[in-house]
């Protein structure tokens, strides 16, 4: 019985020593954040709804409106491939090829502004893929926060000013690419990510202020300087006096219809579908940047509320990702995705209700728009990857050996 | 944060991310909040406007009609050139681009407009933006024909058929029927016209604007949902317009045609006339009532000169406005039948005997001799037939003769009575009112002015209100002139009724302003045993289906208040006035068929100096059973006896089936400026 119960016990050993080590191989699978990821996909579902609806207009209505559902239900198929490749690879591996990533995004934004580049509303964005057009500022938005957060993860804590420049420099460069397409709103993005990341590296208090004014110092030489075309500078003021009916056709015309679009849905919403203003086109770019306004318009209050709370959702488990997470990067990651999350919800939903100025910036998840859904589900697989691998302690300190050897005894 | 740890640092700044991310959503809320549900219903207006377009159908407008059913007014479908404004004209009101520019100047030529006329018509608030803008009507065919013809050229103009006001007998009853023109923007603003648009037609003078509410009808609206592009995609609500009512008038439209005729025929042939100093009449204008002596009916009515109502539709030409509107061409466009203001002179004096015997001065029978003069205070007031006594006269002969002293010699004695007493009645001003003078009598036609009885009360609001400009006048007036003399007299003592002003009033004159109107209800009265009925033109108010909506009775304005041998008196003193020999008004008839036909009335000649006496004949037939009443008056006519009555002669002639409106020849009684 002995040695039997011996036996027993080695080859129980010996099972849990392999059982220990196909653990450990998918250890960090059991720490799927489900909850960020529902949320994700529920925000895509509604998009889709929006979507369809905002192109629920005109001649053959049904079949245009399901082009566009179908073009974003692929983009959401490469989306989720995205985002299991950011959350399966070691977000480790991630900051070694941080700079690589940098560099082609600089490239392919180089390129939007090259002959290759295509335009559209005034601006130019996109680069032809064949049947496909990629949106390089999504792209660069996801390089950067790598790049930087890897940059400051190195400074352990306490970035000297030679940290604080070279992220700067690293963040001026596509910023400038993007403001020249002209992307104000993005660039935009860029700044206010870089900021966040150097509140959360503990860049010194007196250089974040110091950068700040010089912030708005350069906002102000841009606008003296005429360095914003006339139609942008209209569009950033034009919700000023989007109250005034006369402002019809002009540049505040949009804000005012999506405030009649948003206000008219009252409580609970003229009904999905049943929309005025989304059906009789009287909001523009509505399955983009006005997407929320169909939503306030037919789902009411309501299904505003409920796309908002979905948002807090993803505000809510990012933030517990950076601070669970194990590393300063992790940090840095997490609550450049949560930042740059915040301020675009912000700012597109603002935009549709008259408080912020009109920009190009999509609402997360919600938008049409490929390459942007592609980046955002990126953005959640980096998430992910930081979470899933908030307890692995370093390589070295895993002691297999010791467990070989009771195994080999 | 000065010194930075690594385990707490990144915590904390995470902390304070937090608070600013949930610090937006709060903001994000509450304007969603505020959006939706504080401020939603302002929002669902707003949509709706934006999604919902009112096209308005005008609804035909009513016909007026004379008493037989005669169409007076109807509407015809006119041919008319109409253009798209959304697609030649911006938001501005400006072409909205050069190929607009292009078809507005083609247009132009077409229409010989200029461009900026065009664009003036096409913003026009008259129709929705939705239905195309009528630019011209009445337009050429071949006019149609060229816009049809090249309509590649002509982008967003049409050619189509509209209603307009047709005048089936022309200028026949002008006055009375009125015409149309666009709502003014004043108007607009005032609550009484909320359910007129912009560009909306509107009545104006007579029948059109008095009955505007029974002949509009109610406009169709189509509630249109259009998208941002202003593509029409479906039809919300429709409501057909409602066919405006017809208006039956008391016309008697044969008459109405012989009483026009007449009066331009008698008006121009008294021109021919020669006065004492050689010149010849000048007769510049002039008007004529006919009034059914027991309803008050209006069985005609002129006024001259006239207009021509067709030259209203589609709207009128600022030339032709301003001539209708011209004092020198005397003012067209007035009814002077109701709205031109004259001393009455002695067709007032039914009104003032009537007053004398009230007052208790005389009774009818009571004499007083007709003197050449009356002389008061070292002024002497004249008989209009100078130089001559005419021994004692009672009321009747006093009509007759229209003996002015008899009058004047009882005013002035009504007049001490009056100022010693201490009540403030007012015999002259009070019998007046019952005959129908110094008031409005309420007839369904516009701009009808309430004329003025003087006394003692009105010379002192008068004077009141007008004292500090003539004291300032006087002021003004060159020392030692008799103008600054009469004005000084006037600044310190205009408030007193005169003597003299009693004695002018008594006549006729002086400060007594009367319409032609007036003068006829107040006969109309005297043939209607002293009832006073109200003057009307609409009888009854019928659907577009023929049946009666409404039926207009006949309405008594009061009793005159004279016994019946007073009144038995004053009708004996008309009839005499025209059928015996002596008789102010007896030329004037003479070969009528007074036998068949007895005719009271009575003449009067106005001064109104510096011009040519006014001529006045009101009179009603058969005396003995009055079936109508005629007044007529003619400005610078000379005298009543010579225009007037003989014009009257002949409207009743043609009443009376004695002789056709070819026939009666206008003939100058004799000249009795009386």
């Amino acid at each position: 019985m002995a040695t039997g119960d011996y036996e027993d016990r080695r080859l129980r050993m010996q099972r849990e020593s392999v059982q220990s080590r196909w653990m450990d191989i998918y250890d960090p699978v059991r720490h799927l954040d489900p909850i960020l990821v529902l949320t994700a996909l529920a925000l895509t579902g509604i998009g889709l709804v929006a979507i369809y609806s905002a192109k629920l207009t005109g001649v053959a209505a049904e079949a245009q409106a399901m082009g566009f559902v179908s073009r974003q239900l692929a983009a959401l198929v490469i989306g989720i491939i995205g985002m299991v490749i950011m959350a399966v690879v070691d977000y480790r591996w991630l900051r070694v090829y941080a700079p690589i990533f940098y560099g082609i995004s600089i490239v392919l934004l180089g390129l939007t502004l090259s002959p290759l580049g295509a335009s559209g509303g005034g601006a130019q964005r996109w680069i032809e893929l064949g049947p496909l057009q990629l949106q390089p500022s999504e792209l660069a938005k996801l390089a950067m926060l790598v790049g930087i957060a890897a940059l400051l993860h190195e400074s352990k804590g306490r970035p000297h000013l030679g940290y604080v420049l070279i992220a700067l420099g690293t963040t001026l460069v596509p910023t400038a690419l993007v403001f020249l397409q002209p992307d104000f709103g993005t660039s935009i993005v860029f700044i206010w990510m870089t900021a966040v990341l150097f509140l959360i590296a503990g860049v010194k208090v007196r250089y974040l202020v110091a950068l700040v004014i010089s912030g708005i110092a350069g906002v102000v030489v841009a606008l003296q300087q005429g360095l914003l075309r006339e139609y942008q500078v209209s569009r950033l003021t034009a919700f000023l006096d989007a109250g005034d009916a006369s402002a019809a056709q002009t540049a505040a015309f949009q804000t005012r219809q999506s405030m009649i679009a948003v206000g008219s849905g009252q409580f609970a919403g003229k009904g999905l579908f049943e929309g005025t203003q989304t059906r009789l086109s009287y909001v523009p770019e509505n399955h983009t940047d006005f997407i929320f306004t169909v939503i306030a318009e037919e789902l009411g209050f309501i299904g505003g509320s409920v796309v908002l709370g979905l948002f807090l959702v993803l505000v809510w488990r990012g933030l517990r990702i950076a601070i669970l997470a194990k590393d300063l990067f992790g940090q840095l990651a997490a609550a450049g995705v949560v930042a740059v999350l915040a301020l675009q919800v912000f700012v597109n939903v603002g935009m549709t209700l008259g408080i912020m100025p009109v920009t190009g910036l999509p609402l997360p998840f919600v938008s049409y728009g490929g390459t942007s859904l592609i980046v955002w589900f990126a953005m959640i697989g980096l998430l992910l990857n930081i979470h899933m691998r908030r307890f692995e302690r370093p390589a070295s300190a895993v002691p297999i050996a010791r467990r070989t050897s009771i195994g080999a005894g | 944060m000065a010194a930075p740890s690594s385990d707490t640092s990144p915590v904390l700044r995470l902390t304070f991310l937090a608070v600013v991310v949930i610090g937006i959503f709060i903001a994000l809320f509450a304007r969603l909040w505020f959006l939706q549900v504080l401020a939603g219903d302002r929002f669902v207006e707003l949509a709706d406007s934006n999604r919902l377009r009112t096209v308005v159908t005008e609804a035909p407008r009513g016909s007026i009609l004379g008493s037989q059913g005669e169409e007076l007014v109807v509407n015809r479908p006119a041919l008319a050139i109409s253009a798209d404004r959304q697609l030649l004209l911006d938001n501005d009101g400006l072409p909205r681009d050069e190929e607009a520019e292009l078809v507005i100047a083609r247009l132009g030529s077409l229409l010989e407009l200029d461009s900026d006329e065009v664009i003036e018509r096409l913003r026009s608030q008259r129709r929705s933006p939705l239905s195309p803008v009528p630019l011209e009507f009445d337009v050429a065919p071949e006019i149609v024909f060229s816009v049809r013809e090249h309509q590649e050229l002509f982008p967003g103009v049409v050619a189509e058929t509209l209603p307009v006001r047709e005048y089936p007998f022309g200028e026949l009853a002008a006055h009375m029927m009125g015409y149309l023109t666009e709502i003014g923007e004043a108007e607009l603003l005032d609550p009484a016209f909320t359910d007129y648009r912009g560009g909306d037609l509107i009545g104006r003078g007579g029948l059109e604007q008095s009955y505007e509410q029974v002949l509009r009808g109610v406009a169709g609206q189509r509630r249109l949902v259009v998208n941002a592009r202003g593509d029409v995609l479906d039809v919300q609500s429709e409501r057909e317009p409602i066919q405006g009512n017809d208006l039956v008038t008391t016309l008697d439209v044969e008459l109405q045609e012989a009483t026009e005729r007449l009066l331009v025929e008698g008006i121009e042939a008294s021109r021919s006339i020669q006065r004492d100093d050689g010149e010849f009449l000048p007769s510049v204008a002039g008007s004529a009532v006919v009034l059914d002596a027991r309803t008050g009916a209006v069985l005609a009515m002129a006024s001259y000169p006239s207009y021509d109502p067709r030259r209203f539709v589609g709207g009128v030409s600022s030339e032709y406005w301003d001539f209708v509107n011209d004092r020198e061409n005397f003012q067209p466009l007035v009814n002077r039948a109701v709205s031109g203001l004259y001393p009455p002179g002695s067709v007032f004096k039914t009104a003032t005997g009537a007053a004398w015997i009230e007052a208790g001065l005389i009774g009818p029978r009571g004499t007083r001799n007709c003197d050449a003069a009356f002389e008061v205070g070292g002024n002497t007031y004249r008989n209009w037939n100078r130089g001559v006594n005419e021994g004692p006269m009672d009321l009747s002969d006093a009509l007759m003769r229209s003996c002015d002293t008899y009058f004047y010699d009882l005013a002035y004695n009504n007049w001490l009575a009056e100022n010693n007493a201490s009540d403030a009645d007012e015999v002259l001003v009070r019998v007046a009112q019952a005959f129908g003078f110094g008031r409005t009598l309420g007839i369904d036609l516009p701009a009808e002015p309430a004329g003025r009885i003087p006394g003692r009360q009105w010379r002192e609001d008068y004077h009141l209100a007008t004292r500090d400009r003539t004291c300032a006048q006087a002021e003004q007036a060159d020392p030692g002139s008799y103008e600054r003399e009469l004005l000084t007299d006037l600044c310190q003592f205009g408030g007193v009724w005169r003597g003299g002003d009693a004695i002018n009033a008594s006549i006729g004159q002086g400060d007594v302003i009367t319409t032609p109107l007036q003068v006829a209800a107040s006969y109309q009265a005297l043939a209607n045993d002293g009832v006073l009925m109200r003057p009307h033109l609409g009888a009854r108010v019928l659907a577009p289906d023929g049946t009666v909506v409404e039926e207009f009775e006949p309405e008594s304005l009061g009793d005159v208040g004279m016994d019946a041998q007073t009144l038995a008196v004053m009708r004996e003193g008309l009839e005499r006035t025209v059928m015996d020999p002596r008789g102010t008004g007896f030329s004037a008839f003479s070969g009528f068929p007074l036998a068949d036909i007895p005719v009271a009335g009575k003449t009067g000649t106005a001064e109104v100096r510096p011009r040519i006496p006014f001529a006045w004949f009101a009179g009603y037939a058969p005396a003995n059973d009055p079936e109508i009443v005629v007044a007529v008056n003619v400005e610078e006519g000379g005298g009543g006896s010579q225009t007037a009555a003989p014009i009257a002669r002949n409207i009743m002639e043609v009443f009376f089936g004695v002789s056709s409106v070819e026939e009666a020849e206008f003939e100058a009684g004799e000249e009795i400026l009386d």
